[in-house]
């Protein structure tokens, strides 16, 4: 199934590197070949101060506070390795409302 | 109708100087040292003035803490940023009357003891900009602002400032920014303007037409000032009304008139009789009501009580015929266009609102779909710095009870319930 990799770009992710963090995942997951993932910009996942957040779906994976070297990791878990639980300390709650959301269709 | 702001009750044209004499105008300056600042600002708590530019605060506990904080110098800022969708009542009152506007500030300024005053206004209003410039030239050269006001000890310098034409731009603290020189963007509250506002110093930041009503609440006494409107709503409020009637326009009327006396007597009805299908008195932050509310009384309480709020009296009317669903989405895109973008929460919201509502409208989501709109806003409710982030609830969620059915068509159907 295509995997939709969501990195946030709202004012403050973008503050904290997530553009580039885009960049780098795009990169590399046109350098590996994985053609089922696409990733994609997302407006805001609503946990600022937990940012940079990505959000990897219908998976339904969060990662927060990523930074350059847990992009590889990230990359690992695409192609079907192990999910990057250092990564996910989102409250869930929050996680819920946000894959309601996204189950509505709202990217 | 005699009103309190406009002589009969409507715009005339631009009012010179000797004319608003001739009615009264500037008579307190003379006297002004019989008059002491606590006495005025006693006066104006007393009448109950509150602020005309939506939000309702008592405009003399306003002063209060402004003139109290032990900090100088303090400064009064004219708030003529209006750039709601609908509304152009400051803007007539300084094309129209820039005097009664100017005496508003030299009074508020007396009062919260500010030696330098801003006019704050929109920089598309051409028209309202060249009449207060007139005005406040005639103004000086008659001695009523700059060193020493009519030879007392009482000096005051007012400037002028162009306001960015964004929504955004006539919140309070960002018109204090642009008047510093910076973007508008707003500030984190607390500190409030009174304590913490101009360069850092307490600032008195009020609305053009709450300062309209100063010198006639100073000339003639609060008891006068209470002949009009009601108990908790004291003196009148400009409305605007817009197309949707045969005579659009603005009418100063008392609080506690009924909606109906402006839509019929004033706006001459719903052009081609038209049914009305709901109401929305606030401006686009406030809530729809249903045409049953006709008869309301508009006064802060009664529309509070209704499930609404008057704001700065932008009355827009919803035709039967048109669908709820556009109607949330058209406020949607419009506060998500409006965003200033520096505090995530309100971006997310606003840009999260209008896509679920642009999703309703293309009749995907489903069910579910509707569910999420009350979690989204409660979940970002008060996080942002300024009231933007708040704005869209009140409409969203009252189109979403009152007209369910609209949603419900597009859900099922990915159309409108009336095309």
């Amino acid at each position: 199934m295509k995997q939709i990799c969501l990195v946030c770009q709202n004012v403050d992710c973008k503050s904290r590197g997530s553009e580039a963090l885009m960049k780098e995942l795009e990169k590399k997951v046109t350098d590996k070949g994985l053609a089922d993932v696409e990733v994609r910009p997302y407006m805001c996942f609503g946990a600022c101060q937990e940012g940079p957040n990505i959000v990897l779906y219908p998976e339904k994976s969060w990662y927060a506070g990523v930074k350059m070297e847990d992009v590889n990791d990230i990359l690992d878990h695409l192609a079907g390795g192990p999910d990057v639980k250092r990564l996910d300390r989102i409250d869930p709650s929050l996680k819920e409302l946000i894959y309601q959301l996204l189950d509505t269709g709202v990217f | 109708m005699e009103g309190i702001l406009f002589p009969r009750g409507v715009v005339e044209s631009r009012e010179h100087l000797n004319n608003y004499r001739r009615r009264g105008g500037y008579q307190a300056l003379p006297n002004i040292k019989n008059l002491s600042p606590q006495k005025i600002i006693a006066e104006v708590e007393a009448a109950g003035l509150r602020g005309r530019g939506g939000a309702g605060f008592p405009t003399g506990k306003k002063w209060l803490l402004t003139a109290q904080n032990e900090e100088r110098p303090h400064y009064v800022v004219l708030n003529g940023g209006e750039d709601e969708p609908g509304s152009k009542k400051d803007r007539l009152l300084m094309e129209n009357l820039p005097h009664l506007v100017i005496e508003g500030v030299i009074l508020t300024s007396y009062a919260v003891g500010a030696t330098n005053a801003y006019l704050y206004i929109n920089q598309q209003y051409g028209a309202a900009i060249q009449s207060m410039t007139d005005a406040l030239s005639e103004a000086k050269d008659a001695g009523y602002c700059g060193e020493h006001i009519l030879g007392t000890d009482f000096s005051l310098e007012i400037f002028l400032t162009s306001a960015p034409p964004n929504y955004v731009a006539g919140e309070d603290t960002a018109a204090l920014e642009v008047i510093e020189g910076k973007q508008p963007l707003p500030r984190q509250k607390p500190p409030f303007p009174a304590t913490a506002g101009l360069f850092g110093k307490p600032t008195a930041v009020n609305n053009v037409e709450t300062l309209a009503n100063v010198p006639p609440i100073v000339a003639n006494g609060h008891q006068w000032y209470r002949s009009f409107g009601t108990a908790e709503s004291p003196g009148t409020m400009i409305f605007s009304l817009d197309e949707e009637v045969n005579r659009p326009g603005i009418y100063e009327l008392p609080f506690g008139t009924p909606l109906r006396f402006l839509i019929e007597q004033c706006g001459g009805e719903v052009k081609n009789n038209k049914a009305i299908k709901a109401i929305q008195p606030g401006g686009p932050s406030s809530a729809f009501l249903l045409p049953d509310k006709i008869d309301l009384s508009l006064d802060h309480d009664s529309v509070r009580a209704a499930g609404s709020s008057i704001g700065c009296g932008v009355i827009h009317l919803v035709m039967e015929g048109t669908c709820m669903v556009e109607e949330a989405l058209r406020i949607a895109e419009f506060f998500a266009a409006e965003c200033c973008g520096q505090c995530p929460a309100c971006r997310m919201e606003t840009n999260v609102l209008a896509t679920m509502l642009k999703k309703a409208q293309q009749g995907q989501g489903g069910q579910p779909l509707l569910e999420q709109f009350g979690k989204v806003i409660s979940f970002n409710k008060g996080k942002g710095f300024c009231n933007l982030i708040n704005m869209p609830a009140p409409p969203i969620e009252s189109a979403l009870s009152l007209f369910r059915s609209d949603f419900e068509c597009h859900l099922a159907n990915g159309r409108c319930p009336t095309h």
